[in-house]
């Protein structure tokens, strides 16, 4: 019963071997001489690699659909994209934070280590089919983020940012384990599959006889139904969504810039792929879609207008992202495989977009790009940057024919196809209030003229080259959408069968 | 990926004619700046090749048929059935070939005028022409609604980055929030017709009967859309706004053909899709243009900026053009049609006349204005006809167009009718008072004392537009008789008569 394991699980192996091995190296090298300048840039490049590594492993495994460790962990079509998706997007970010090291001159190349660590844990969080794997594997992700938030050490944004993470995450994750004890007790199991089973069998047979229904448990057992609303409150807060947000604008504003990137982009993914195996995997029942609907519409509304007075970008991206968050939840609230569809294809774009804008946020870096209005007459001294800006924020306001036209429209088209006209109705209010603050990094860029002289220093190949692929991906996925829907599809499917 | 499913039986491709300006946009992207003679010159040459290309579509067409012709199907999204499907019938015809008519000239009216972006202006405008072209030949709801929409973008950077002065950063936000907001409903409406009929593709639709309930629904949905774009009083002031602060060719364009979008999309979609809801409510949108008509024509008579004048006659035109299309006879649906397109060619001259003058003296304002009939005779001259022209002189194009609109609405209403008998009345008073103030009387030597003539460069821009009204106002037939087929389908499919 071990052979499956092992085969199935190498890829996390390999990472997670990868990264003590790095940690290893970064220790004995950094003790070696007094001080070894390139060992941060070493341990990045490394760590690229290793991930690179991971996801050809990924890529070749002989298995595509498996149980593994006593049905603690499940891999299928399902996780297969997502931990693809994850592991780009985390060699991404790596290769963004480079020329950040450099410029700081860094020494500590722990953060790559963590960030690594994190990544392992988020592959066994994306696989997770047992409530325990789930929340060890939230702990270890988040643990590794609360350090990395406070790793600016001269920053006392920093060391608050980190501080308040770890309060509410800690918190919030003992919410989550709370939720996951209460199912325990009245459930009896912790396998998501066998919660599978108890929980859809009531919704499928409650036409059929009442005699059922006292024996079978029901979604909407006090005791069960308080379970899952701890557990969705837990979920809720690691993808910032209203009311449980208030930590995001300051942590992501106090970390240092390539932290805010993989904040915004990694927990995202996995924690998505946990909520949709949990809540609709699991407990597929209507009770719970009214909290997440009412989480959708505050969400957007907050995202909408909490970003229109922010004035530096840092915070304007973290409720940027809060908005974007409730239109996924859109999504994900609407139960149907649209919905899981609609939400997989608004998650991958918002991922490209992020990418981009937080690339190019780190390429303004040395030119003091905290304030909005240091972008002031970009397009007189970088045009091409300035058209990047311009069609990443179009993209994010949902202006067609661009890539955040797509999501929305197909994340609108799912909630109306379930009935959710509100969701829908909100969805296009915030989206034309939250277009007001995208156009104004165009209006600064185009039309306003600094006080003072701006400085240009180019950005390095990597961030180059990682900007013109999503700008290409952003500017040019209409043209070509079908892969991404048929691939979605796939996942949907494989998630629900 | 862009695969054609249906081998095309004409040697005219829509699809070439849409990307042709795209190309030379891209190739213009590569030329650098110092040659920015070349650059013009590649880019006239473009748009003047395609507006040649365009009118072997005109030589082609046939006219005895209503289908849609020269269609070509290109795969989007196969799992869905939504796909580019690209056509051409006798509405959508001489929209196309405006469009390729209109942007040369602009082309040619920014050859000395503008000094700042130079290349950025030829490939904004070709990748507006682009846009524009593969709007009007859009049969599918939902890219139709994609392309309407992305037109924006262009648009707005043209108006903020060559308007003229600072408050066309209001006027760029107005424009494009104002657009936007009334769109979003469209995409719900759209999103809602692909979920109830599983279809976006146009020629399908067509044969679909929704309910009355739900064609109210989706017409209102419509009409926000496409009312803000008319644009039809109370939407209608993003309008003045953008025109005032647009550039010379920008408000070539606007006038010319963004505002026939609207009503285009009133046409296409609306009427033929939702009959009985279009029935119901056209005394609605007669009472909203004959309000519209006579109260815009009573605003220009007080305004004191030559643009705003002239902005505020477009809205009352094509308030006049949907009282002629929502007769719903043939005389009245001809009679917008060529409405439409005299005013595309007389609003945009005069916008023309207009710019002439603010290139030499940079003012706007009539006050400062007079005697021009004893410095600048030519220009009195071209000014003289375009004037009487927007009057609706008989033996001008735009007199043909009124007089059918007239004809058509009397049959339906005659109140309305009359009413807008006496808008033409008002329109008359005001371009007479505005000609009277400009060229004739006295000198203003105070303001303006060193004059110019047109040059040769001028007159030839003008000479086209000249050659247009006079041709449709003699002898019209030529262009109604490819419209008679299309325009009689349409008021047998909606059962008009």
């Amino acid at each position: 019963m071990f052979d499956n394991d092992f085969i199935a699980l190498l890829p996390e192996m390999f990472l997670i071997n990868a990264t003590i091995l790095l940690l290893i190296y970064g220790v004995v090298y950094s003790t070696v001489h007094k001080v070894f300048e390139p060992l941060v840039r070493n341990v990045a490049w490394l760590g690229f690699s290793s991930i690179l590594i991971t996801l050809i492993l990924l890529r070749g495994s002989p298995l595509t659909t498996a149980n593994l460790c006593y049905n603690n962990l499940i891999i299928d079509n399902f996780t297969y994209f997502f931990k693809v998706g994850l592991l780009l997007s985390t060699a991404c970010i790596i290769l963004m934070s480079l020329q950040y090291f450099q410029q700081e001159a860094l020494t500590a190349f722990e953060s790559i280590v963590l960030m690594l660590m994190s990544t392992c844990s988020m592959l066994l969080m994306i696989s997770a089919y047992d409530l325990i794997a789930m929340y060890l594997a939230i702990e270890l992700q988040s643990l590794s983020f609360y350090v990395i938030a406070a790793s600016k050490r001269n920053s006392e944004f920093s060391t608050e940012a980190g501080l308040k993470y770890f309060i509410l995450g800690a918190f919030s994750s003992g919410i989550l384990l709370f939720g996951c004890s209460m199912i325990y007790g009245f459930t009896g199991v912790t396998n998501l599959e066998e919660l599978a089973k108890i929980f859809t069998a009531p919704y499928v047979l409650r036409p059929l006889s009442d005699s059922v229904m006292l024996n079978s448990a029901d979604a909407s057992w006090s005791g069960v139904f308080m379970g899952i609303l701890f557990i969705a409150v837990g979920f809720l807060f690691k993808i910032t969504a209203v009311p449980f947000h208030m930590w995001a604008p300051d942590v992501y504003e106090g970390s240092p810039t390539y932290v805010t990137a993989f904040f915004s982009i990694a927990p995202k993914i996995a924690i998505f792929a946990n909520m949709l195996r949990v809540f609709i995997y699991s407990f597929y029942d209507p009770t719970w879609q009214q909290l997440f609907v009412f989480c959708s519409i505050a969400s957007m509304v907050l995202g909408a207008f909490a970003a229109l007075s922010q004035n530096k970008v840092k915070r304007l991206l973290a409720y940027s992202s809060i908005g974007h968050v409730g239109y996924l939840l859109i999504g994900f609230s609407c139960g149907t495989i649209e919905g899981i569809q609609s939400l997989l294809i608004g998650l991958f774009i918002y991922v490209l977009m992020t990418i981009n804008i937080f690339a190019i946020v780190l390429a303004l870096r040395k030119n003091r790009f905290k304030y909005i209005s240091d972008l002031g007459a970009l397009a007189k001294t970088n045009p091409i940057l300035a058209i990047t800006i311009s069609i990443t924020m179009f993209s994010y306001a949902g202006i067609p024919p661009l890539a955040g036209f797509c999501s929305k429209f197909y994340l609108f088209f799912a909630a109306l196809g379930c009935g959710a006209y509100l969701l829908a109705f909100i969805g296009i209010l915030t989206s034309v209030i939250s277009c007001f603050y995208y156009i104004r990094f165009v209006k600064i860029m185009y039309f306003d003229t600094p006080k003072t002289w701006i400085l240009y220093k180019p950005m390095d190949r990597e961030k180059s080259i990682l900007l013109g692929i999503t700008l290409l991906g952003i500017t040019f996925f209409f043209l070509n959408p079908s892969p991404l829907f048929l691939v979605t599809h796939q996942m949907a499917l494989s998630l629900c069968i | 990926m862009l695969q054609n499913i249906n081998p095309f039986y004409s040697s005219l491709s829509l699809s070439a004619l849409i990307l042709f300006p795209l190309l030379g946009g891209l190739f213009v992207s590569f030329i650098t700046e110092s040659k920015i003679r070349t650059i013009r010159i590649v880019g006239l040459c473009t748009s003047f090749i395609t507006f040649l290309y365009s009118l072997f579509f005109w030589l082609e067409f046939d006219n005895s048929t209503p289908k849609f012709q020269f269609v070509e199907t290109i795969q989007w999204l196969p799992y869905s059935n939504i796909n580019f499907v690209l056509g051409l019938d006798g509405i959508s015809l001489f929209f196309v070939i405006l469009t390729t008519f209109l942007v040369p000239i602009c082309l040619l009216v920014g050859w000395s005028s503008i000094q700042k972006s130079k290349k950025e202006y030829i490939i904004a405008f070709l990748v507006l022409e682009s846009l524009m072209i593969a709007v009007f030949c859009m049969l599918d709801l939902l890219l139709f609604y994609v392309f309407f929409e992305s037109v924006l973008i262009p648009m707005f950077i043209i108006i903020g980055v060559w308007g003229s002065r600072q408050r066309k950063i209001q006027a760029a936000y107005q424009f494009f929030l104002y657009t936007l907001f009334g769109s979003l409903f469209m995409l719900l409406a759209i999103l809602l017709i692909f979920f109830q009929t599983g279809t976006t593709d146009l020629q399908i639709l067509l044969t679909t009967e929704f309910s009355e309930r739900r064609q109210i629904l989706l017409w209102i949905a419509f009409f926000a859309s496409f009312a803000v774009k008319v644009p039809m009083v109370p939407v209608h002031i993003w309008l003045p706004e953008a025109h005032v602060e647009a550039p010379t060719a920008g408000s070539v364009i606007l006038a010319g053909i963004l505002l026939k979008l609207g009503t285009y999309g009133f046409l296409r979609f609306s009427i033929p899709m939702f009959p009985e809801a279009t029935l119901y409510f056209t005394p609605f949108i007669y009472t909203l243009s004959v309000i519209a008509i006579i109260y815009t024509s009573l605003t220009t008579i007080r305004q004191i900026d030559l643009k705003k004048i002239i902005a505020y006659s477009s809205v009352a035109h094509m308030n006049f053009v949907t009282i002629g299309m929502f007769s719903l006879n043939m005389q009245g649906i001809e009679g917008s049609i060529l409405l439409m397109l005299s005013h595309g060619l007389v609003s945009s001259a005069l916008f023309l006349c207009v710019g002439a003058l603010y290139d030499r003296h940079k003012t706007r304002l009539v006050r400062y204005y007079g005697g021009l009939a004893q410095t600048m005779p030519i220009f009195s001259v071209i000014f003289l006809f375009f004037t009487l022209a927007n009057m609706s002189l008989p033996g001008t194009s735009s007199f043909i167009g009124e007089f059918l609109i007239l004809v058509g609405a009397f049959q339906r209403n005659t109140l309305i009718a009359t009413l807008a008998a006496l808008g033409m009345i008002l329109g008359a008073a005001y371009s007479l008072w505005l000609y009277n103030r400009v060229v004739f009387g006295n000198f203003q030597p105070n303001f303006i004392n060193k004059f110019s003539d047109l040059n040769r460069r001028e007159v030839f821009i003008f000479l086209p537009f000249i050659l247009g009204v006079i041709w449709m106002g003699v002898y019209p037939e030529v262009f109604l008789e490819s419209m008679h087929t299309s325009v009689s389908n349409l008021i047998q499919h909606g059962k008009f008569y």
